[in-house]
């Protein structure tokens, strides 16, 4: 990587009480880079990823963006930072179950203070590009799982954020469904030079990033990686998208 | 199930369902003791057939409403009517910690528990936990009267400590209490189905209409026929039986308290809908779509402080009409002495009228206060069980400023409109009758007196003012559960 990195983290210690979930984590992100970080359940993945999008503040090392240290600024601070600068995708139960499909995806906007007709006008633009705009008026439970998680990538990209964490963001739903996600959150970060940081410990979707980043018990594992390797490179010869359309 | 079995798994739980249960036994212990303290006003013996006979006063008393056998029913109503709001307390401690319990009982029903067993699980915690309050309730009680009993110099009382209902009618209401916080917990449950996979509430699918809220109308109606029907009665000589005139007050102001409380769910999602369709930022957004999805939740929580409104604000009323017929007579007295050539001297026992309504508003506020630690919990509940989606807005960068203020747009949205109707409805039920109003003299020489009975303005500004300062302060004191909700950690809840 010759390019200065868009996001870092350096030495990142964290514990929960006596437990360290981190010991000592460094990792930088490139812009518009796929990252997956992969590992056994309980490794710190999730712990990693929270760190890294200000979510939690580490207790020892640093994480930069734009070579601006995150982790010293308030909450409100990176609450904004979040808003704007970062999208965040989890693995389910992230839509406010009042809001239809469309004020989901306008919130962050109205957040900034965009108007909410324009805002209204944004988000339905988003739920088009991710093939879920007729469902604009919808409840989320009134939607299938995939597509309520098309409308949190809507929401999360809305703002058009620099960089996207992905927490097992197809961890609930069923392959075809978790494989079409993944093809539009691919797509879209790529149209827009989105980084993206997705959390995962299914090859499926660590085929989908260009890049893996393992841990093992709370530390970088560089033998880790290659989970998605032999996925990655049938997508790349078109293997598994066949695969999924036959489906 | 074996009795053993039933009680070890219906106490069973984490600190919070301990809060709980603790909570349960503290407002049903609040409700025995009101319970019992109508039963003791109601056991000080009655000395004459008549009430209005001197010799019927039970001059041991110091208090003018214990020793005046015709005043002591409504002291014993105002007791029972303490009871509500505590029992609502009791019903809206039994969603503290919901969601933490609908895992215990998902995981019982996964080992194998009928969906009855698992119903009479929480119905046994309920009424475990009442019978636990009512029992030191009951002790707090005996303890309370011996501890209490303290006659003045004169030899009298102020409190009745000398008397004591029956031992079977304490041990009626003693057992009475847990049958009916149980009966209150199965019908609350009635919506409720527990799977092995979790707890499925099932809310109500049509949007309020407006007619249960229309009730008020003709609640007032039977009152307003009242003061027809006993110049009917009066014309032909026929006394109204008390009980007639009793019974069309009580039918006439409970149709009303029940046309307020079901009318703030039609008002809460008119308040939605309008929030939802105007609202230019994101909390008055997020309150309006949340009242739109449960109405309900408002009529549920407001209740008891709407009820207290409605009650204090036809207290005012009375209290108004009470004051003009007053004025009236001393107008005509005044008439009279002047006519007369004799000295006006005007009534001096006013404070004894005015002291009863002190005394009812002391009744309101003890209601309205236990009313908003319901309302801690129903609110604090709320938040604490949507804390998932609080912790992804958060971790979104969602910031807690918008949630509070979203928090605080719920509560308020419905409560200001329905506050200034409870009032209202309460102000027009001694309009009703006694009439805008009253007419004094008119006989001999005293020419007709009559004076307009003032609407009571600045006791309903005060009432619904309150009503909204009390949510509000509450609501502020929930917020307190917000931070929490919104950690990180909850994004792992699973």
């Amino acid at each position: 990587m010759t390019a200065e990195p868009l996001l870092t983290g350096r030495g990142v210690v964290k514990s929960y009480g006596q437990i360290p979930a981190l010991r000592g984590v460094s990792v930088d992100v490139a812009e518009g880079e796929i990252v997956a970080v992969t590992g056994p359940s309980g490794c710190g993945k999730s712990t990693l990823l929270h760190c890294l999008a200000g979510i939690l503040t580490p207790d020892a090392g640093e994480v930069s963006y734009r070579g601006e240290r995150i982790e010293r600024r308030s909450e409100a601070e990176r609450s904004l930072l979040r808003r704007s600068e970062f999208g965040v995708l989890f693995q389910f139960g992230q839509l406010v179950p009042e809001l239809t499909i469309a004020e989901n995806v306008a919130l962050p906007l109205m957040l900034g203070g965009t108007g909410r007709r324009q805002a209204h006008t944004a988000a339905l633009t988003w739920l088009d590009r991710l093939g879920v705009a007729h469902l604009a008026d919808d409840l989320p439970g009134a939607v299938s799982g995939g597509e309520q998680q098309r409308t949190a990538l809507a929401r999360a990209l809305v703002t058009e954020p620099r960089v996207l964490f992905a927490d097992e963001p197809t961890g609930a739903l069923d392959t075809l469904a978790g494989e079409q996600v993944l093809d539009h959150l691919l797509r879209v970060t790529q149209d827009q030079g989105t980084a993206v940081i997705i959390v995962t410990h299914d090859a499926r979707v660590a085929a989908y990033a260009a890049r893996e980043f393992a841990l093992r018990d709370g530390e970088h594992d560089p033998s880790g990686v290659g989970i998605g390797s032999v996925r990655r490179g049938r997508r790349a010869r078109g293997e598994v998208a066949t695969e999924a359309r036959a489906r | 199930m074996k009795p053993g079995a039933l009680l070890r798994l219906a106490l069973a739980g984490s600190r919070t369902d301990t809060l709980r249960v603790v909570l349960t036994a503290v407002s049903a212990a609040l409700a025995m003791l009101a319970i019992l303290a109508a039963a003791t006003v109601v056991a000080i013996p009655e000395l004459g057939s008549s009430p209005d006979d001197a010799a019927a006063w039970n001059v041991q008393y110091t208090v003018a409403y214990l020793r005046e056998p015709g005043l002591r029913p409504g002291v014993t109503v105002a007791l029972v009517l303490l009871v509500i709001p505590a029992l609502v307390l009791a019903a809206q401690c039994g969603r503290l910690g919901a969601p933490a319990r609908d895992r215990r009982l998902a995981s019982i029903r996964l080992a194998g528990a009928t969906p009855r067993q698992t119903m009479t699980l929480v119905a046994v915690e309920t009424g475990v936990a009442s019978a636990l309050g009512a029992l030191i309730a009951l002790g707090t009680y005996l303890l309370g009267r011996r501890l209490l009993h303290n006659p003045g110099p004169d030899g009298r009382l102020v409190l009745p400590t000398d008397v004591l209902p029956p031992w079977w009618v304490l041990a009626l209401l003693t057992a009475s209490l847990p049958l009916l916080a149980t009966g209150i917990a199965v019908v609350a449950l009635r919506r409720v189905s527990v799977g092995p996979f979790g707890v499925v509430r099932r809310q109500r699918a049509e949007s309020p209409r407006i007619w249960p809220g229309l009730l008020v109308m003709p609640g007032i109606a039977v009152i307003a026929v009242l003061e027809p029907i006993s110049a009917y009665a009066d014309n032909r000589d026929v006394a109204l039986p008390a009980a007639v005139f009793l019974g069309l007050v009580a039918t006439g102001a409970l149709m009303t308290v029940i046309g307020v409380v079901f009318g703030t769910g039609w008002i809460s999602h008119r308040a939605g809908q309008t929030l939802a369709r105007y609202a230019r930022r994101a909390p008055a957004m997020l309150a309006g779509r949340r009242l739109m999805a449960d109405p309900w939740a408002g009529s549920r929580a407001f209740a008891v402080v709407l009820t207290c409104v409605a009650f204090g604000a036809a207290a005012a009323g009375v209290k108004a009409a009470f004051a003009a017929n007053f004025a009236v007579e001393d107008e005509a007295n005044r008439l009279t002495a002047e006519a007369n050539g004799e000295e006006f001297v005007p009534r001096t026992d006013l404070d004894f009228y005015y002291n009863a309504f002190d005394l009812i508003n002391v009744a309101v506020a003890v209601a309205a206060l236990i009313a908003a630690g319901g309302l801690l919990v129903t609110i604090a509940e709320g938040i604490v069980s949507r804390r998932r989606t609080y912790a992804h807005l958060s971790a979104s960068g969602v910031p807690r400023s918008v949630l509070r203020r979203a928090t605080m747009w719920q509560a308020l949205a419905p409560v200001v409109p329905a506050s200034v109707v409870a009032a209202v409805a309460g102000a027009a039920l001694p309009r009703a009758l006694f009439g805008s109003s009253v007419t004094g003299g008119g006989y001999d020489s005293v020419p007709e007196v009559t004076l307009s009975v003032p609407i009571p303005f600045g006791d309903l500004a005060m009432l619904s003012g309150g009503a909204v300062v009390v949510v509000a302060a509450v609501v502020m004191v929930s917020l307190l559960f917000l931070r929490p909700s919104t950690h990180p950690s909850e994004l792992r809840t699973g």
